[in-house]
């Protein structure tokens, strides 16, 4: 598709909106729906080992029991029945560039992915629809013992058993409906394994990309980040745009040991017709230290809330994120946190931007239990009206069951003032320069977490959306 | 020792955070005396104050702090006040709900145990206030709400004056205020040393405050250690020359003050 | 009777785990003994005093203002998990919502109507007792209605023995009309085995205000919910509540600010002290309605816990589908800091004297603006002995 030669700009959105439509002959999909015996082929057709099996059939069965959520953005426009589960390309893994399908190879060479690889990670892991087509580690990386690979190798190979120990027990099937839907139909995905005392210096990135129409992409991630470790992991996710709904129902566990450190970042920029019912989840053991920066940018519906549980003493969280509800779209975001151990301390700062229609709504939980003696939380929520056809809303709840806790909170709305803009536009710049600068510096303790070329995507996105609409 | 002394620091070694900011301060103080403790920013002054005090957040780490007979080294800020010391704070405490007359009298109850004698109180508060050229509206104002800097200092003044304690130790009271207020802060200061004979021991890093008060003791306090020990006229040598000659050398720790 | 009523809905739904999205009150062997508004103790002039209004009369008082309401209504779509369905049949909003309307109805309170004509600014507050008798099933209803630039104040007290049993439940609404203003405080003071509920709505139209004030400091159970809509242009609203539960106190709020006018304001301030193994729910929601330009609302919670086995819960919401708006919540919840219990205990405070004297401060801040020096001391009197 796409005509290049029409947009001249550094931010043209065109390079995630290509389709391999002409293409689509070299895929394997399964047909629409989400039956038993659509389950059972999936297993199949991944050689799942028994457990796997067993495991998909019993969440299928609680799929069907259990209800959306009353209180989150309308679904009612993603009909289960027209999502294919399951779309992969007849060709394999690849663990060398040169050998990923050239089609496959030239939409992520677009999005700049090998050459993110080359300059700034330590390893890359490629999934595009249902499947990994790439991954690779640094060699220097892989000596230190860091093991990052697609899942259904970890599901068979040296890591079998870890990953069955491991494998949905933080998010179990039972949490809600799209987690018992991942469970069933999963397939994709990362299994990051660093050891003991391993500091991995250069982030760790997987990049998912939903091709085909109205698929579903239901990527399993899973980390575990020994004791005294630390990892950088990124994820950057995009699809192009159709007329029918695509569903995102990712899941993401992370296992974060004795004194460990990690940072799971994200720029989330799927095609405004797809539905991100994604499950994130942290378990923060003893010393250790979860940190969250997420870009909400992309999606149709979104329902996105990743939670820290803070079970060991001492253990910190830190959530920094930004969402940007455009055109069409309904994003539903925030963060959950919940405060087990003594000690433990909580850092929720999100920035919320509506524009042109769009629905925005900051979302959080922070739980502090009896047991949590000590327990610090801070929560900051900021939400930027552009104009008096949005909406911005703030949803944030507490619960805290114990005195001994020091609970703050702030939440504010507002515009971008006038006078900031006349105060731009009087050194020279047009009004959609000043705002779209104001709203860079409103998002500014977001990106400036981000690694620079990220920062520098989550710019252009912010300017895109600032001159769309 | 003497048996007059009031309050007897030794060997008092304190830390913030673990990080250790007071080492090993010997100072004595007797009943009536003016003490000064200057020293350049950073140097530990208001951690004495507040170590002095009882702050939880300073730990002692070695020494012990004797008041009137008594061993308060490890003893709660209450506890402190209620055997006669007093801290004057930099940054008062904001109280919605209570009021300066209020609170003052609540402090007064809890110190002495006795009931307060309404009328005799009100009289004294007033004497007070007006020696202090604070409004008599101030009484019924919220603890320190909405109180410009000079106001609360003048407030802490105030309770010192009414709670009458043995010692009191102003932490930086000078500092943030203009000529007249300096004045009048120190008028209360004066009466406070006349009429009620109360030790002080002066923290400040400028030396306006001490303009037109009786000095008997000054202590230079120079990261954490007190390097030198002069009388009044000390003030006027600091003010002259500033704090350079005390300045100890960069990673030496035990060695005495260049002099 | 017996049923379980649905009240204090969020007006936007929220997890459901952190079970702060309604509350229930279970009613059971309700023998409802007194209907009537207690007559006020006095009733100043310019100020009338009806006792046997019905629910239609009501609806006609409000028929005019519902209809300007309806015509700002612009049909688009709500927050996720929007619930103002559930309580459209109200005729005046109220925080607790329809369900109370239907026990009202269902049970045959009849109304009383606080009237202040118009242009008449009334000093001398009308003061009606609420003096409950052990085993007394009580509810109340009434609207306030303020005319054209009036002015008036209703202080609404609540009493009991400290050993009664009982239920209290009192709704009352209320309309400010252009330029009026209408301030009403509730004192609760019930002894702890009564059961309480609290509701309140109000409409304010252009340039008219509603001042609350609320302090709940007794009953086992309470349920309270406040919702003032701000219709026109420069209108406000603001409220103060104070509360002090203890025991197995329980305190379950929705307060909501609808903003719809140009240039409202809202401020809402709750201070509360939790002690023992007292539970409180606080929803508190600024709706910034479209066409609302140049509003401002805000939102202070300060709550004080003074237990470990104290339970929480806050949600405080901005609902905003307008630009042009300043919205601000803030909270902060927790133990004495350290740095007041210093310096109260270097002036010879202890610890659980602080405490005492925080509590007092805290609520007393919010009595003192009660304009009744009598009340003021009972409050003061009332917390002492609590304490």
């Amino acid at each position: 598709m796409s005509d290049n030669n029409k947009s001249v700009v550094d931010i043209d959105r065109s390079v995630y909106d290509i389709k391999d439509v002409e293409n689509e002959q070299d895929f394997y999909r399964m047909e629409d729906g989400f039956t038993e015996d659509i389950v059972r082929k999936i297993s199949e057709e991944k050689h799942d080992p028994d457990w796997m099996r067993e495991f998909r059939l019993k969440s299928l069965e609680i799929y069907n029991k259990l209800e959306m959520p009353d209180w989150g953005p309308d679904t009612d426009e993603l009909d289960m029945n027209l999502i294919s589960s399951y779309v992969r390309s007849k060709s394999d893994m690849k663990g060398k560039w040169e050998d990923v399908p050239e089609d496959i190879k030239n939409t992520f060479e677009r999005l700049g992915i090998p050459e993110a690889e080359r300059e700034s990670l330590a390893g890359v892991g490629a999934q595009y629809d249902s499947e990994l087509v790439y991954h690779n580690v640094k060699d220097e990386v892989a000596a230190q013992g860091v093991i990052y690979t697609d899942m259904e190798s970890a599901l068979t190979g040296e890591y079998a058993d870890m990953v069955h120990e491991y494998f949905m027990k933080l998010v179990p099937p039972t949490d809600h409906k799209y987690a018992a839907l991942h469970g069933a139909v999963w397939s994709g995905g990362s299994f990051v394994y660093v050891p003991k005392g391993v500091k991995v210096d250069i982030p760790l990135q997987s990049y998912f990309r939903l091709n085909a129409a109205g698929a579903g992409q239901f990527e399993h991630t899973l980390i575990i980040v020994d004791e005294g470790a630390d990892l950088h992991f990124i994820e950057g996710c995009s699809a192009p745009k159709y007329n029918v709904a695509n569903l995102h129902a990712g899941c993401v566990e992370l296992f974060v040991k004795k004194n460990a450190r990690l940072r799971y970042s994200t720029i989330e920029n799927w095609s405004k017709n797809m539905y991100n019912l994604n499950t994130k989840r942290a378990l923060v053991e003893e010393g250790a230290r979860m940190e969250w920066v997420s870009g909400s940018f992309g999606s149709h519906t979104s329902y996105l809330y990743p939670m820290t549980i803070l079970k060991g003493d001492h253990s910190a969280m830190e959530y920094t994120g930004i969402t940007f509800a455009g055109k069409g779209q309904n994003l539903d975001t925030g963060a959950k946190v919940v405060h087990q151990g003594e000690y433990t301390s909580s850092l929720i700062s999100t920035k919320s931007i509506s524009k042109s229609g769009g629905i925005g709504t900051y979302r959080s939980s922070v739980i502090i239990n009896k047991e949590a003696k000590h327990a610090k939380t801070s929560v900051s929520c900021d939400s930027l009206m552009l104009d008096s056809i949005s909406r911005a809303d703030t949803i944030p709840g507490m619960d805290i069951r114990t005195n001994d806790a020091d609970v703050g909170h702030e939440a504010k709305i507002g515009r971008i003032s006038d006078e900031a803009v006349f105060y731009l536009m009087s050194r020279g710049l047009s009004e959609e320069d000043a705002r779209a600068m104001i709203v860079s510096g409103f998002a500014n303790p977001v990106s400036k977490e981000l690694p620079l070329e990220y920062a520098v995507e989550m710019n252009n996105l912010i300017k895109l959306e600032m001159s769309g609409g | 020792m003497s048996e007059q002394s009031l309050l007897q620091i030794r060997d008092l070694s304190a830390s913030v955070d673990d990080l250790q900011i007071l080492h090993d301060i010997n100072l004595e103080i007797k009943a009536g005396e003016t003490h000064v403790l200057m020293g350049p920013n950073g140097a530990g002054k208001s951690t004495l104050g507040y170590t002095l005090m009882g702050n939880p957040h300073y730990n002692v780490t070695k020494g012990t702090i004797l008041f009137d007979g008594q061993d308060l080294t490890n003893e709660s800020a209450d506890k402190r006040a209620k055997a006669g010391m007093f801290l004057s704070f930099q940054n008062p405490l904001e109280v919605p709900g209570i009021s300066l007359g209020s609170f003052i009298r609540n402090a007064y109850h809890e110190q002495t145990g006795k009931p307060v004698k309404l009328l005799q109180y009100k009289k004294q508060l007033s004497e007070a206030m007006d020696l202090l050229t604070m409004d008599g509206e101030y009484a019924d104002r919220d603890l320190n709400v909405g109180f410009s800097g000079g106001e609360k200092k003048k407030a802490e003044i105030l309770q010192m004056l009414m709670l009458n304690p043995k010692l009191a130790i102003l932490d930086e009271t000078d500092s943030g205020l203009d000529v007249d207020a300096v004045r009048t802060v120190s008028k209360g200061i004066q009466e406070y040393q006349k009429k009620k004979d109360g030790a002080l021991l002066i923290i400040t890093h400028s030396t306006k405050i001490l303009e037109s008060l009786h000095v008997d003791y000054t202590h230079v306090l120079v990261k954490g250690h007190i390097v030198t020990t002069g009388d009044g006229s000390l003030v006027d040598e600091i003010n002259e020359h500033g704090f350079e000659k005390y300045i100890r050398c960069e990673g030496c720790d035990g060695c005495n003050p260049i002099n | 009777m017996n049923s379980v009523l649905k009240v204090n809905h969020l007006p936007a739904l929220t997890y459901r785990f952190l079970k702060s999205n309604d509350s229930e009150i279970e009613i059971k062997d309700f023998n409802v003994k007194v209907v009537n508004t207690p007559e006020p103790e006095n009733i100043p002039s310019a100020v009338t005093f009806k006792n046997d209004v019905t629910e239609k009369d009501i609806t006609e008082l409000f028929a005019d203002i519902n209809e300007k309401i309806a015509s700002k209504r612009i049909g688009l779509p709500g927050p996720n998990g929007d619930t103002s369905l559930l309580n459209e049949s109200q005729t005046v909003k109220t925080g607790m919502g329809a369900e109370i309307d239907n026990l009202m109805k269902e049970m045959n309170v009849p109304v009383s109507l606080i009237t202040a004509e118009e242009g008449y600014k009334v000093e001398e507050p009308v003061v009606i007792s609420y003096a409950l008798n052990d085993g007394d099933y009580v509810l109340g209803n009434q609207v306030i209605h303020a005319k054209k630039n009036s002015e008036i104040t209703v202080i609404m007290e609540y009493d009991s023995e400290a050993e009664s049993n009982g239920f209290l439940g009192v709704q009352t609404r209320l309309l400010a009309e252009e330029g009026a203003k209408i301030n009403l405080v509730k004192v609760q003071m019930l002894g702890e085995k009564i059961t309480h509920f609290e509701d309140i709505g109000g409409v304010c139209d252009t340039d008219a205000d509603i001042e609350t004030i609320n302090m709940q400091l007794g009953a086992g159970k309470t349920w309270g919910g406040c919702r003032v809509t701000l219709l026109g242009d420069s209108s406000v609203f603001n409220n103060h509540t104070g509360y002090l539960c203890r025991h197995k106190q329980s305190y379950d709020m929705n307060y909501v600010a609808d903003q719809m006018g140009k240039k409202t304001q809202s401020n809402m301030v709750f201070r509360g002290v939790l002690l023992d193994e007292a539970e409180k729910t606080f929803r508190g929601t600024l709706d910034f309605k479209s066409g609302s330009a140049g509003s401002v609302g805000d939102e202070q919670e300060d709550t004080l816990l003074l237990s470990p086995d104290v339970i929480n819960r806050t949600v405080p919401v901005i609902l905003c589908e307008e630009e042009d708006v300043d919205g601000r919540h803030g909270a902060s919840i927790g133990q004495l800091g350290d740095d007041t219990l210093f310096y109260m205990e270097s002036r010879g405070i202890d610890e659980e004297t602080a405490k005492k004297l925080m509590i007092r401060a805290r609520m007393e801040s919010i009595a003192r603006m009660i304009p009744d020096e009598a009340l003021i001391i009972r409050i003061q009197q009332f917390i002492r002995t609590i304490l």
